[in-house]
């Protein structure tokens, strides 16, 4: 059977007495702040930021969940943090200022960083009061990241980093960049790459707006003249930043993210739908997607498990992605023949604005933490004997 | 994996031994293997989850249905769904003794028309699984459960796709060997649904599989001077694959789980409705990957992708969707998350 014999594996689970105490919790709080039907949901991580909701959820424990107590963590399970994530996205809850923070800055840094970096930057991570951004991608890196050109010389001191970074979410707004840089050109292309804990505020550094495909502002092109970094601001070891930046990835695929973006959509259109109106193509394109989203709930869910038993589901993870984000994607094209209007942006109907927004927005799901085209290649490489 | 693990690994080795291409190729040939049934009638496993003092095995439902998936797996052309789970299950659960011979039963459909009339079955019930060579067809009829003796029946063979015995059986006026009123929860809806799970639970072993040979397959088939699984051309229907693998072994898994805890028609409706879609995308898939030794009779994919088109329509796909969309609809979008959290459990 395949199940031994070493391909992909997701072991079914589900959620103990204690995950569901906190799955209520986490709706009553929802409830009462957001509460359903009251207010335009966000779509998934690019959902607004709102630094007052992050800094609430830090006080209920839910940022920084699985960081250490002493650095402000919780300490808690992935299974945990899971039901907190599904149940904000599921809600377009306002995450966008704590969302890459939470997700994964706080993570590298607890990983790879000095007693001093954790000391000074997670307990902001875990209150909600820092906002992070990632400064991989350049304007001729993308997917091949290893060709990285910003560059990070020896200052006395420091280090002295000079290029541009490109399509990086929130830097206006945002306290840090973690920013891979090259170090040294070996000839291996992968080793000489270096990550920095970069702050947004200092001098020569210019973030400049990139306009996002629906005139949003969220985009930004940061670009680094001379900007002086002190060695403590060194994440990890010098020349380790590509397998650091493997690991960061890791953590950004195969979570509720990943299927979710477009939830509220599907939500407020039903929100908004006449029952008796309904015919049996959308009757059953509601039916398709509920059991889709529970099937890919219990495979995310799945992995949430594996990684609280010591795994490292990264294949498993890549698949869920490129499934995920597809899905979410699918959802809109059936979504839009089965209404007989023209969706507008000025609609009064929320459902409408949301799903213009969602329209445009979304295809870069498909895009950012790693293509498609990419996440078939990792998870490919789980599928070899 | 769901089940018993000792068990499954025990099934996967007798089917490993006796489903072998040849005795596939012979059973498609003449709609019956009496050696393949032999073994597996031997082992017990026919009679998994019907209760010992009515015949059977004991062990549970999901004893039988992880049994299921070792089945699809391995392609396995006998009644096994139905002799246990789905005929022994109607019997036993109506107080009727459930013979150690195979059996058979289907759902009735738009078409078929079976009656009772208080004594005597009459009329046509069509897609019976292996009718011909069971000695007894097992059906629900107006609230009562029958037994029929193959032998007083008019049988009309006919096949699916996979070229297994589909027949439709006919009889008028006829005194059932054995009927009784349907049991607590026997009934229509209880049989619909059951019928669905064996299918999800086949079906998921079957892709399982398809994922299995096209893997092995893509990595020895050489092209271009390299194994065509290098191209990522290939790779990508690798993926698309592993991914409806994935999708309905976890929907079998905890369609499975939830049925054994008593609530289960949600997570059924979903799990149907997903193994129907994951047969469409792997079968394509995994024929594509293949290319023409895909589409030969010697190589083992068509044992596969046939009995997984038929399994599709098998105990209903769309209209699973249908219901499950409906309930969505009833309950409004306050309700949807908790509905996809919780499942039957937020049924009530």
């Amino acid at each position: 059977m395949v199940q031994s014999k070493g391909l992909l594996r997701f072991p079914a689970t589900d959620l103990t007495t204690s995950e569901l105490a906190l799955q209520r919790e986490v709706r009553e709080f929802l409830d009462h702040e957001l509460p359903r039907g009251s207010r335009r949901p966000g779509l998934g991580f690019n959902a607004p930021a709102d630094r007052e909701f992050s800094r609430k959820l830090g006080a209920r424990g839910w940022l920084g969940m699985a960081l250490p107590k002493r650095y402000g963590g919780g300490e808690r399970t992935a299974v945990e943090r899971f039901v907190v994530t599904e149940e904000l996205l599921s809600r377009g809850a306002p995450v966008g200022h704590h969302w890459v923070a939470d997700r994964q800055s706080g993570a590298v840094i607890a990983r790879f960083g000095s007693e001093e970096q954790k000391a000074t930057l997670l307990p902001g991570i875990c209150s909600g009061e820092l906002g992070f951004s990632i400064g991989m991608s350049e304007p001729d890196a993308g997917s091949d990241l290893a060709a990285v050109r910003t560059r990070a010389t020896r200052a006395d001191g420091g280090w002295t980093l000079n290029g541009t970074k490109v399509w990086t979410t929130g830097a206006h707004r945002n306290d840090y960049m973690v920013t891979l840089c090259r170090t040294d050109d070996g000839d291996d292309r992968h080793a000489g790459l270096t990550q920095f804990v970069v702050d947004l505020h200092a001098d020569g550094l210019q973030v400049n707006p990139i306009p996002f495909i629906d005139g949003t502002h969220e985009f930004n092109e940061v670009v680094l003249h001379d900007v002086f970094i002190p060695d403590g601001r060194v994440l990890g070891d010098v020349g380790q930043g590509w397998s650091q930046n493997t690991a960061e990835l890791a953590f950004e695929r195969g979570g509720p993210d990943r299927y979710l973006s477009t939830y509220p959509v599907v939500e407020l259109f039903l929100r908004e739908a006449v029952p008796a109106s309904l015919g049996a193509e959308t009757t059953r394109f509601l039916g398709r997607a509920t059991a889709t989203w529970w099937v890919l709930r219990n495979l995310s869910l799945s992995i949430a498990r594996a990684i609280d038993e010591g795994g490292s589901p990264v294949q498993e993870a890549a698949l869920v992605k490129e499934l995920g984000t597809r899905f979410e994607q699918d959802l809109l094209l059936g979504l839009l023949e089965l209404i007989e209007v023209e969706p507008s942006p000025q609609s009064r109907s929320m459902f409408e604005q949301v799903l213009c927004e969602a329209i445009l927005t979304t295809p870069s799901n498909t895009i950012r933490g790693g293509t498609t085209e990419i996440l078939r290649s990792v998870a490919a490489k789980g599928l070899a004997r | 994996m769901s089940g018993d693990e000792l068990l499954n690994q025990s099934a996967d080795e007798l089917f490993g031994q006796v489903v072998t291409p040849a005795a596939l190729a012979e059973a498609e040939r003449d709609g019956w293997s009496q050696p393949m049934w032999a073994a597996v009638s031997e082992m017990g496993l026919p009679g998994i989850s019907v209760p010992e003092d009515r015949g059977g095995q004991g062990g549970s439902a999901a004893d039988a249905l992880g049994v299921l998936r070792v089945a699809g797996w391995h392609a396995l052309p006998l009644p096994l769904a139905e002799t246990g789970l789905l005929a022994g299950w109607l019997l036993s659960g109506s107080g009727l003794p459930v013979p150690a011979t195979p059996l058979t039963t289907v759902a009735s459909r738009g078409g078929d028309d079976l009656s009772w009339d208080g004594s005597t079955v009459t009329g046509r019930l069509r897609g019976v699984p292996w009718a011909r060579h069971c000695t007894d067809v097992v059906a629900l009829v107006d609230g009562v459960v029958v037994r029929l003796a193959r032998d007083s029946l008019t049988v009309t063979a006919a096949t699916n796709l996979a070229g297994e015995p589909r027949d439709t059986i006919e009889c008028d006026r006829l005194t059932p060997a054995a009927w009784a009123p349907a049991g607590v929860g026997v009934d229509v809806e209880a049989q619909r649904l059951r019928g669905a799970l064996t299918r999800v639970c086949l079906m998921a072993g079957a892709i399982e599989r398809v994922l299995d040979v096209t893997v092995r397959y893509t990595q020895e088939r050489q092209q271009f001077g390299r194994p065509i699984a290098r191209f990522q051309a290939v790779q990508a229907h690798l993926v698309h694959i592993a991914q409806q693998a994935a999708i309905a072994s976890m929907a079998a898994d905890v369609a499975s789980r939830e049925w054994e805890r008593g609530s289960a028609s949600l997570e059924v409706w979903a799990a149907k409705t997903l193994c129907g879609e994951a047969a469409r995308v792997a079968t394509r898939a995994a024929h594509q990957a293949h290319g023409a030794m895909g589409m030969t009779q010697e190589y083992v994919l068509h044992h596969l992708t046939r009995r997984l088109w038929s399994w599709t329509r098998e105990y209903d796909d769309a209209g699973w969707a249908r219901r499950l969309g409906g309930v969505v609809i009833e309950r409004g979008a306050d309700e949807l998350y908790p509905l996809i959290t919780a499942g039957s459990a937020a049924l009530g």
